[in-house]
């Protein structure tokens, strides 16, 4: 083929030009390759961290949403959907009858379930605080306290369960019980609830295993551990609560409703288990409870407190004055499993059809402090894909300015070339093989470097990157919706105080920091596309000009 | 039957309106040699332009072998059927004479018995060029050379019908007979030479001259 053998003649008569132009296309596809091949790695991490990463989410009320539609509107309270909420609440910026409005039963949750796939599953948990009735005394409290506990009912109408205690572990309690039994203290809706002991129910084995942690500092010491399925009223204690109460295996307390100290339950106690996380200081600050308190049975057994309590359905009068209902009220914690992040996805588009209001977001904390693991990596891709874009623009304007120098010089050969019958096409086919041949040339050792070079440089920047993002660390706190929660505030550390750990903080700051292979084929295949581009926009000016010679005007040029 | 019929072809540039060719009608053979002569800008080079297909008339027909040029594609006419020699040469001057010969054989597509080196090391040679000149650039041969090589270009692919706008007009006259005794040469093979040119010594050697004036700028 004379084209291509011509072409190659043109090239080495032209070194220096072509030098030139190889030049250009080497910086481009040098920086395009370590782009590229950032933006490949920063994928293939994500790919690895999230693939077969089992998550569990939640369905939570929008609290933040609701919160900012009300600064907005302090008057929102009177035609807020709260019914019965007495006009205190009008004193109150936010309503939080509404603000814990997640009024999601247990039924809805396992509606939604439909929307679950194979391999997912759920699990629950119901928590209800009750208080020492008869013997039993609560771990940490000594027998002064006990008349104030046990019998005004003062105290019981503000133990009323204002539904802030979080079932041990978990995570992902946002919908708070409210049956509007707290009038007087709607203003105060975070107060911590110290009713005596926070009973939970577990719908499995594994919903305990899953929000007490498997690192193993649950133990049960004596007995056994409640049975799973059985509605037996049994439950397990803490041994400090059993050491403190003198009681052991096969006992029964009896524990009262803090709204109505008459409406009282009998738990028989077939294990006593060791927390030897217990003491620890990050447990008691957002337990509320002293873990020690806490008391474990399953949910069959639980469910039967509730609906006992709201079958008794015994009258209060609350500090108004009015009178409403004392019944238990649950608050129930629901947490579905994914097998995989796709599942998760397609369940929180997919709950939407099933009848969940807009109100409701499907979140996932493990799956978010993941994707806050690979934010600096991401950060860094994103920006390697705006140099690139920017390299290759200014690159291609470069060398279609080139071009169009070196086609003036050569319109001369153009005009020979098709007077001696040389067709415009074959002419155009010949300079654009010039350019794609040096392009390629260039493209290749600049590739070659580029794969050498990527991997260090995209540590080096990684680093500088997670530095940064260290700094604005903070930044991420606010994606929890702590913003508006001043007393919550995000912690001035960025090493998770205990705040941080309880929303996975702690562990996104293990940033992903380092890449091992970042050039793979498909960088490769991109760059070559990248070649194709560099060579169609360096010909565009040849093929325009070539394309429109008049043959004719060679013999105007008598040079 | 004449290999190139002109029928009342008239032809002006694009943006003048003189007409340069006023309805010729010429008839070429094959195995003559033809000169035409004229005035400087009686438009001689504008007739070898529209004969080689460069420019279309503006008016009337050309017929290569009773056929209409305009059914046969341009670039294949020129680089197959007619061999132009080039008022100025219109050689590639980067290229050594030798190349500028090849690139023609190459684009011309047509098959040859030897080698192509061979060919036009042999065609070089008859024009004048020792193997030293042909592997030269054109650039560093004289104006003289480079005519010769221009010829050796236009005959490289033999063609059936050679083009040649003062082909002789850098030549002395031992070379300008040697010239001319490859046209008649040519002529003999039976080719269809076409020569403008100024020298009457030319003109005398060829079988039919045509003289061509300027239109009268009257009419
Ligand atoms: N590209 C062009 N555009 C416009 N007019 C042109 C062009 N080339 C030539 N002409 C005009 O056409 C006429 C004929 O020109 P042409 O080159 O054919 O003359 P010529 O007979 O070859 O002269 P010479 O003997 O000097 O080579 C002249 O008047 C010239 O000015
Ligand atoms: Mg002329």
């Amino acid at each position: 083929m004379y084209i291509l053998k011509n072409a190659l003649k043109s090239i080495t008569r032209n070194k220096l030009r072509n030098i030139l132009i190889g030049i250009i296309v080497l910086i481009i596809s040098i920086s395009a390759c370590v782009s590229l091949s950032i933006r490949e790695a920063a994928q293939a991490a994500k790919e690895d961290t999230l693939s077969g990463l089992q998550v569990t989410g939640t369905i939570s009320f929008n609290r933040q949403k609701a919160m900012e539609e009300m600064k907005k509107s302090s008057s929102s309270s009177s035609s807020s959907k709260s019914s019965s909420s007495s006009t205190k609440t009008d004193r109150s910026k936010f309503d939080f009858d509404v603000l814990q409005g997640s009024s999601l039963s247990l039924s809805d949750y396992k509606k939604y379930a439909k929307a679950l796939k194979s391999g997912d599953s759920y699990y629950y948990s119901g928590a209800v605080s009750l208080n020492a009735t008869g013997k039993i005394l609560p771990y940490g409290t000594s027998e002064d306290d006990d008349s104030s506990l046990s019998s005004s009912s003062s105290k019981s109408s503000s133990n009323s369960n204002s539904g802030n205690m979080q079932p041990p572990g978990d995570n992902n309690n946002n919908n708070s019980n409210t049956q509007n039994n707290q009038d007087g203290m709607g203003h105060q809706p975070f107060q911590v609830n110290q009713g005596d002991f926070s009973i939970t129910g577990y719908s499995s084995y594994k919903a305990m295993l899953s929000m007490f942690g498997d690192d193993g500092s649950y133990k049960i010491t004596k007995g056994k551990m409640f049975d799973e399925t059985s509605d037996a009223l049994e439950c397990i204690i803490s041994n400090e609560l059993a050491t403190y109460n003198s009681l052991k295996v096969g006992d029964t307390i009896k524990l009262a409703n803090p709204n109505y100290e008459k409406e009282t339950y009998k738990l028989k106690i077939v294990g006593i288990y060791k927390n030897s996380d217990s003491s620890s200081e990050e447990n008691n600050r957002f337990q509320m409870n002293d873990p020690a308190n806490n008391i474990y049975m399953n949910y069959n057994a639980f469910t039967k407190i509730i609906k006992a309590s709201a079958k008794a359905n015994h009258k209060m009068t609350d500090s108004d004055g009015n009178k409403t209902s004392a019944k238990l009220t649950e608050n129930l914690a629901f947490t579905y499993t994914f097998k995989s992040v796709d599942n998760y996805n397609s369940f929180a588009k997919k709950v939407y059809t099933l009848g969940l209001s807009d109100d409701y977001t499907v979140n996932s904390n493990d799956l978010q402090q993941y994707e806050n693991s690979l934010l600096p990596l991401q950060t860094l891709s994103q920006t390697a894909i705006w140099f690139f874009i920017i390299v290759l623009a200014v690159g291609g304007v470069i060398l279609i300015t080139l071009n169009i120098f070196n086609l003036r010089e050569r319109k001369y050969e153009v005009g020979v070339l098709t007077a001696i019958g040389m067709k415009k096409a074959k002419v155009a086919l010949q300079f654009v093989t010039e350019i794609f041949i040096v392009t390629f040339i260039a493209l290749i050792i600049g590739t070659s470097v580029g794969a050498a070079v990527s991997v260090p440089a995209t540590n080096t920047l990684l680093a500088n990157q997670i530095q940064s993002s260290q700094s604005t660390g903070n930044n991420v706190k606010e994606n929890f919706g702590f913003k508006s929660d001043d007393n919550n505030g995000t912690p001035p550390d960025n090493n998770g105080g205990p705040m941080g750990k309880m929303f996975g903080q702690s562990k996104a700051q293990n940033y992903v920091d380092s890449v091992n292979s970042a050039t793979n084929l498909f960088v490769v295949m991109e760059l070559v596309l990248v070649g194709l581009f560099l060579t169609i926009i360096a010909s565009l000016a040849a093929l325009i000009s070539i394309m429109r010679y008049e043959p004719l005007k060679i013999l105007s040029n008598r040079s | 039957m004449s290999i190139l019929k002109l029928e009342n072809i008239s032809y002006h540039y694009d943006r003048s309106k003189v007409m340069v060719l006023d309805k010729l009608n010429m008839d070429f053979d094959e195995g003559k040699i033809y000169t035409i002569v004229g005035k400087s800008g009686a438009g001689k080079t504008t007739l070898l332009s529209v004969l080689s297909s460069l420019a279309a008339p503006t008016d009337g027909k050309i017929f290569l072998n009773d056929r209409d040029i305009t059914k046969i594609d341009r670039y294949k006419f020129r680089s197959k059927y007619v061999g132009v020699i080039f008022q100025s040469f219109n050689l590639l001057t980067h290229l050594t004479a030798l190349e500028n010969v090849i690139l023609s054989m190459d684009i011309s597509g047509k098959k040859f018995n030897r080698p192509k080196k061979e060919i036009a090391l042999e065609l070089l040679r008859k024009v004048g060029l020792d193997e030293e000149e042909a592997k030269r650039r054109v650039l560093k041969l004289s104006g003289g050379q480079q005519q010769r090589v221009a010829i050796a270009r236009a005959l490289s692919y033999d063609p059936d019908i050679i083009l040649a706008d003062e082909p002789t007009g850098n030549l002395d006259g031992e070379t300008q007979d040697e010239i001319i005794g490859i046209f008649r040469m040519l002529a003999d093979e039976g080719k269809c030479v076409i020569i403008v040119t100024h020298s009457p010594d030319v003109a005398k050697a060829s079988d039919i001259t045509y003289e061509l004036k300027k239109p009268d700028k009257a009419s």
